[in-house]
C-alpha cells in the first residue's frame, strides 16, 4: 500500500461503517461531513424497522468504532482531481489531502413534500412528513401534531414513483416506514383511527410482511389502495383527503386530524457535482452509476472511486451497512493492487 | 392607339385562358360547395352579413388590408410584410391597371379575359400621350415592385434566417411547381413587354430594356415566344393553384367574410373548417411559435402541418397532430390569416366516437347551491336558524343523492356509490355550510361598506391542487370585506373544460348545465375565478343571467381602484408569465400587471403577452408525455429567465405547479404575492 489515505465523503451510516472497516484493515480513512454530526438521516430517526431498534443508539454504537479516524465536520469537498495513482483533494476548510482512493457515501436527500402542493405540506396546519414525525417520536416538539388525534392518515409514495414529480424510482423504505409509524401512532393514541393510502405495498424484507399483517390484525390500521388526489382543509382545521379506493372502485373522502406524507428519496444534488470533478457517471435517475447493478455496485467507472449506500440508489439501513463493508474491502484490495 | 390585330386573338393566350377558366370554375364550385356544407343557420348568417352594409364594408376593408397590403405581417416583420405586399398589391394593381387600359382604349374588348393581361401585345399605344405615359409608368412601377418582392422571396427560400425565421415549411412537389411558376411570371412579363416596347410603348423599365435588347437582337423573332412563355407560366400557376398552398389567395377572401359574420367551426372538415384549411398559406410562422417545436420530433405537429395533412387526407397524422397539441393558441395569435389552430384540433377530436359517455344528469345540485346560498351574510343575518336548517337539509340531500352508506359520516370515509362525481359525505357539506356561514357572518359588518354584492368564489380543480392559491384568494376577499362563499371548497363540479378540449362536447355541456344550476341556485351575483381555464369556460360557454363572471385579477384590480385593497411594494422583482388561457384565451393582460406593479417590482420576458410561451402543463394535450412537456417547460422558463427577475409570477394554478417543478427561482401566484404584501 503506497498511499493508505482514503477519503470518505459523507459521514452517514455508510461512511461511518466503511471508515470503521478501513481502519481495521490498516487504512487511514478521513471522513468529510457537511453537517456537525455523524449518522446522517439515521441520526435523526427514532426507531428502525423491523426490530424497532433505536436509531441514535445504532449511530452511537457505530461511532464508537471510529477512534483514530479523522472527521472534518461542516466541511465539503471543494475540488478533487486525479494525481498519479490517487486523488488530490481540496476541502472547503482549506485542508488538502492526497489519497489513494475515494469513497462516495453521500446518501440521499428527502423529497421536498411541498412540491406536491396538492397535499398541502407547508400550507395546511396539520400536514407533516415521515421525517418530521420521526423527529417528533424522538422528542422534538411539533405543533402540527395534535395532542389527541382522532384520525391519522398516511400517504405513501409522495415524490416516489411519480413522473410528475420527476422521480420514477421507488424509494423502497417508505412502505415499511409508513406501517411502522402507523403502528407507533396507534400505540401512542390507541383510540385513533389510522389510515394508509398506498398504490402498492412493497414489503420485500425479512419480517416486513409480519409487520403488515400485525398492523391490520393487531392494530386495526386501515389500508386503502389508491392515490390521494387532493387534500383540503375544513374550517376546523381538519385535513380533508379525497382519493379513490381502487379495490372497491369508489371515491373516498376522509377527514383527518393529521396527515403524514411519506416523502421519498432523491439523490443528493451535491453528489452530481462530485461526479463531475472526477468524471464519474451519473445514472438516468440522478443517482451515481455503478459499474453494474449486480456484481460491482460499489465500483464506479473511474479507478479509485467507490460507492457505498444510497448515493447509487435507494437503500435500506442493512443494505447500506452491508455495502459499506463490501466497499471497505474493495478499497483495501484496490490499494494493495488486487482486483 | 391602334389595335395590332383585328381578330384580337392569338393562340398564345390559350394556356392562360385555360388556367383562368379552370381556377375560376374551381373557386365558384368550391364556394357553392362550402355554402352547401354550412349548417343552415350559419349559412343564413353568412349571406345576411354579406349584404349588411357594415359587415360588407368591413369585409372589403379587411380583404384590402390583409390580402393585399398584409398589414398584420408588416406589424410582425417589415421585410416579410414588404415582400408579400409588394407581390400581392403589385399584382393586383397590374391587373387593375390592365383593365383600366382596356376600358379606356378598347372598351369593345372588355369581355375578353386575356386582353388586360396581354394588353401590350394586342394594342400599340404611345407613351407620348399623357394617358399612355401615366399608365405605362404605373405598370412599370408596379412590375418593379413585384420583381423586388420576387427577389426577396428567392433570397428567403435560400436563407430564411435573413427574414428572422428560424424554421420554415418544406414545400411539397406541387407547391414547388406553383412557387417556381410564380417566380417566373413577372420576369417573363418584363421580357415580353420589353421586347414589345418599341411597338406598343413602355416606360422607365421596359424602354431601356428594349433598347438594350435591340443592341444585340436584330429582329422581333423572340417577341412571340416570350409572350407564349408568359402565358404558359400563368396557365401552369393557375392550374396548380387549387392543389398548392397558393389556394390561400382565393380562400382567404372567403375566410375573412365568414369570420366577420361570426361563424364558428361546426364540422371538423367541412364548411368553415375547410375554408380555414385552404386559407393556410403554409408560411410556417407557427412552427417557430409552437412551444412543441422546442424539440425536433414535434416540429411537424404544428398547425401548418395539420392543415397540410387535412388537405392530403392523412387520417393517422391528423389524429396524432390533433391529440398532441397543447391548445395554447399561440399559432392562432401569430397566424397571418387567422387559422384557428386550437379550434380546428378540438373539432378533429370531437369526431371520435366513444363507447361510454359520462352522464351528469343524475347529479343533484340542490344541496350544493343551498349550502352556498345559506352562507351569504344576508341569509345568515336574517334567520340564522333557517340557514342552519337549510344546511342540514342539504347535507341529507347529498347523502341521499350519492347513495352513501349511513356509516360514512361516522367513519369519516364516504364511499359515493356509482362514482357520479359528487363524492359527498354528509358531514362534508354541513361543514362547508358551517364554514362559509361563519365566514359570511364575519364579513357581514364589512359587507355593509362594500355593497350588497354576493360573491361566489369558484376555485376549480387546479386551484384545489395548489391550495396556497385558494387560501390567498380567500384572504384577499376577506381583507376587502367581500360577502363571499367558496363555492367548491368541499364539493364541486368540474367546469367542463377538460371534456371540451378532448372534443367531448355533449358531455361538457351536460356538466355545464349542472354547474349553472349550482351557481344560479346559490343566489350569487358575482362569480370570481382563480383559474383562467375555468374562467374562459365560464365566460364563453355558460349561460348565467344576472351573474357577473370575473377573473380574480380583474376583480382585485377593481378593489384596488375602489381603495378596498392596498399593497405595500416589496423589493422583489417578478417577471409575469401570461397564462395561455388568461392572455390569448381571454385577452386579460393589463390587470395582473397593474396589480403586480403595486405589490412588487415587475419585469418583462422577451416573449410576453400574445407571444407568451406555454408552460407545457396544458390540459389541452391528450398525448404529450412528461418528458416532452419537461422540455417545453424548461424552454418557457428560459424565456422568463431572460428578464433577469428574482422570481416568477403567474395567474394560473396550472402554470404555477408546472413551473414550480423545474424552476430555479421562486414561482408564485398573483394572489399569493398580493396577499403577502396586502396592507389593510
Amino acid at each position: 500500500m503506497e498511499n493508505k489515505n482514503v477519503l470518505v465523503i459523507g459521514g452517514g451510516i455508510a461512511g461511518m461503517e466503511a471508515a470503521r472497516r478501513l481502519l481495521q484493515l490498516g487504512c487511514e480513512p478521513v471522513i468529510v461531513e457537511q453537517s456537525d454530526h455523524l449518522g446522517g438521516h439515521v441520526a435523526g430517526w427514532h426507531k428502525l424497522f423491523p426490530d424497532m431498534m433505536s436509531a441514535p443508539e445504532l449511530v452511537e454504537q457505530m461511532a464508537a468504532g471510529l477512534d483514530g479516524v479523522t472527521v472534518y465536520y461542516r466541511t465539503r469537498v471543494a475540488n478533487m482531481n486525479r494525481l498519479g495513482s490517487g486523488y488530490s483533494v481540496m476541502l472547503s476548510n482549506g485542508m488538502s489531502l492526497q489519497c489513494g482512493a475515494v469513497l462516495i457515501s453521500t446518501g440521499f436527500r428527502l423529497f421536498d413534500a411541498s412540491k406536491k402542493e396538492e397535499y398541502g405540506y407547508g400550507v395546511y396546519d396539520h400536514v407533516v412528513t415521515n421525517s418530521d414525525l420521526e423527529a417528533w417520536f424522538g422528542g422534538a416538539p411539533d405543533d402540527r401534531i395534535p395532542d389527541s388525534p382522532a384520525r391519522v392518515a398516511f400517504v405513501h409514495c409522495v415524490g416516489s414513483r411519480d413522473l410528475k414529480a420527476g422521480n420514477p424510482q421507488c424509494s423502497k423504505v417508505c412502505c415499511m416506514t409508513a406501517i411502522k409509524q402507523a403502528i407507533e401512532m396507534k400505540e401512542k393514541f390507541p383510540s385513533a383511527e389510522v389510515w394508509c393510502f398506498y398504490m402498492d405495498l412493497r414489503l420485500f424484507g425479512k419480517k416486513y410482511e409480519d409487520f403488515y399483517i400485525a398492523a391490520q390484525r393487531d392494530h386495526g390500521i386501515h389500508f386503502v389502495r389508491g392515490r390521494v388526489s387532493e387534500v383540503s382543509e375544513d374550517i376546523h382545521g381538519h385535513v380533508v383527503l379525497k382519493a379513490e379506493d381502487t379495490l372497491a372502485g369508489t371515491p373516498v373522502k376522509l377527514n383527518a386530524d393529521l396527515l403524514v406524507l411519506m416523502a421519498g428519496m432523491l439523490c443528493n444534488d451535491d453528489t452530481q457535482g462530485l461526479a463531475r470533478m472526477v468524471h464519474a457517471d451519473v445514472d438516468s435517475d440522478g443517482f451515481m452509476r455503478s459499474r453494474d447493478n449486480i456484481y460491482r455496485i460499489n465500483e464506479s467507472n473511474r479507478p479509485g472511486i467507490f460507492f457505498a449506500g444510497a448515493c447509487t440508489g435507494t437503500k435500506t439501513v442493512p443494505e447500506t451497512v452491508a455495502e459499506a463493508r463490501a466497499a471497505a474491502l474493495d478499497i483495501y484490495n484496490y490499494l494493495n493492487g488486487r482486483d | 392607339m391602334r389595335e395590332r390585330f383585328a381578330t384580337g386573338f392569338d393562340p398564345f393566350v390559350l394556356p392562360f385562358l385555360i388556367g383562368m377558366v379552370f381556377v375560376l370554375g374551381y373557386c365558384f364550385f368550391g364556394i357553392f360547395r362550402i355554402l352547401y356544407q354550412l349548417p343552415k343557420d350559419d349559412r343564413r348568417r353568412f349571406l345576411v352579413s354579406l349584404i349588411t352594409p357594415r359587415t360588407a364594408l368591413k369585409n372589403v376593408w379587411d380583404i384590402f388590408c390583409n390580402c393585399l397590403l398584409h398589414v398584420k405581417l408588416w406589424k410582425r416583420n417589415k421585410l416579410l410584410g414588404f415582400m408579400h405586399s409588394s407581390i400581392a398589391f403589385g399584382w393586383f394593381m397590374i391587373i387593375l391597371l390592365g383593365h383600366l387600359e382596356v376600358f379606356i382604349y378598347c372598351p369593345e374588348r372588355v369581355h375578353l379575359f386575356y386582353y388586360p393581361i396581354f394588353f401590350n401585345y394586342f394594342v400599340a399605344e404611345n407613351e407620348s400621350t399623357i394617358g399612355g405615359a401615366v399608365l405605362f409608368f404605373l405598370m412599370d412601377f408596379f412590375l418593379l415592385l413585384i420583381l423586388t418582392g420576387i427577389g426577396l422571396a428567392i433570397v428567403k427560400r435560400v436563407r430564411s434566417r435573413f427574414f428572422g425565421m428560424r424554421r420554415t415549411t418544406r414545400p411539397s412537389l406541387l407547391d414547388r411547381v406553383g412557387l417556381y411558376s410564380l417566380w417566373a411570371i413577372f420576369p417573363l412579363r418584363l421580357l415580353a413587354e420589353s421586347f414589345t416596347a418599341h411597338i406598343s410603348g413602355g416606360s422607365f423599365l421596359t424602354i431601356p430594356a428594349n433598347w438594350v435588347f435591340r443592341q444585340f437582337l436584330g429582329n422581333d423573332l423572340n417577341l412571340l415566344p416570350t409572350w407564349w412563355a408568359y402565358s404558359i407560366v400563368l396557365g401552369v400557376f393557375m392550374v396548380v393553384l387549387p392543389f398548392t398552398r397558393y389556394m390561400h389567395i382565393p380562400a382567404e377572401m372567403m375566410l375573412i367574410p365568414m369570420r366577420n359574420a361570426g361563424l364558428r367551426i361546426r364540422h371538423p372538415r367541412k364548411g368553415f373548417a375547410k375554408v380555414q384549411v385552404l386559407s393556410c398559406p403554409g408560411c410556417g410562422v407557427c412552427i417557430d411559435a409552437c412551444p412543441m417545436s422546442a424539440q425536433k420530433v414535434n416540429i411537424k405537429d404544428c398547425t401548418v402541418y395539420l392543415n397540410r395533412q387535412i388537405r392530403r387526407g392523412n387520417e393517422k397524422r391528423i389524429e396524432e397532430i390533433s391529440d398532441k397539441c397543447l391548445l395554447c393558441g399561440k399559432c392562432e395569435a401569430v397566424c397571418q390569416v387567422g387559422v384557428e389552430g386550437p379550434r380546428m384540433r378540438v373539432a378533429q377530436r370531437s369526431a371520435r366516437r366513444y363507447g361510454l359517455t359520462p352522464d351528469f344528469a343524475a347529479i343533484d345540485t340542490a344541496p350544493l347551491s343551498r349550502a352556498a346560498s345559506a352562507a351569504f351574510s344576508g341569509a345568515a343575518g336574517a334567520t340564522g336558524a333557517a340557514g342552519a336548517a337549510g344546511a342540514a337539509a342539504g347535507a341529507a340531500g347529498v347523502a341521499g343523492a350519492a347513495g352513501a352508506a349511513g356509516a360514512s359520516g361516522a367513519s369519516g370515509v364516504a364511499g359515493a356509490a356509482g362514482g357520479a362525481g359528487v363524492a359527498a359525505g354528509a358531514a362534508g357539506v354541513a361543514g362547508a355550510a358551517g364554514a362559509a356561514g361563519a365566514a359570511g357572518a364575519a364579513g357581514a359588518a364589512a359587507a355593509g361598506v362594500a355593497g350588497a354584492s354576493k360573491v361566489a368564489f369558484f376555485s376549480g380543480c387546479m386551484t384545489r391542487l395548489t391550495p396556497s392559491v385558494g387560501k390567498a384568494v380567500c384572504s384577499l376577499l376577506d381583507k376587502a370585506g367581500a360577502d363571499y362563499v367558496w363555492l367548491d371548497r368541499e364539493e364541486g363540479l368540474c367546469c367542463g373544460r377538460p371534456l371540451l378540449t378532448a372534443g367531448r362536447i355533449d358531455a361538457a355541456i351536460s356538466l355545464i348545465r349542472k354547474n349553472e344550476e349550482v351557481i344560479l341556485g346559490s343566489g350569487a351575483d358575482t362569480l370570481v375565478l382563480s383559474c383562467p381555464i375555468c374562467y374562459k369556460m365560464f365566460s364563453e360557454r355558460y349561460a348565467l343571467p344576472g351573474v357577473r363572471v370575473v377573473s380574480y385579477a380583474d376583480y382585485f384590480d377593481e378593489f384596488v381602484q375602489q381603495g378596498r385593497l392596498r399593497f405595500e411594494k416589496s423589493d422583489i422583482c417578478y417577471v409575469y408569465h401570461d397564462p395561455c388561457e388568461l392572455g390569448r384565451g381571454c385577452g386579460i393582460y393589463e390587470s395582473p400587471r397593474r396589480l403586480l406593479g403595486q405589490a412588487a417590482g415587475i419585469a418583462e420576458a422577451e416573449k410576453n403577452r400574445e407571444e407568451s410561451v406555454c408552460c407545457g402543463g396544458s390540459l389541452g394535450s391528450l398525448t404529450l408525455d412528461f418528458a416532452h412537456r419537461e422540455v417545453i417547460t424548461r424552454k418557457s422558463l428560459e424565456n422568463l429567465y431572460s428578464s433577469r427577475a428574482d422570481a416568477i409570477a403567474t395567474a394560473c394554478p396550472l402554470c404555477l405547479s408546472t413551473f414550480r417543478r423545474y424552476s430555479d427561482r421562486p414561482v408564485r401566484d398573483l394572489a399569493e404575492i398580493l396577499d403577502a404584501s396586502c396592507r389593510l
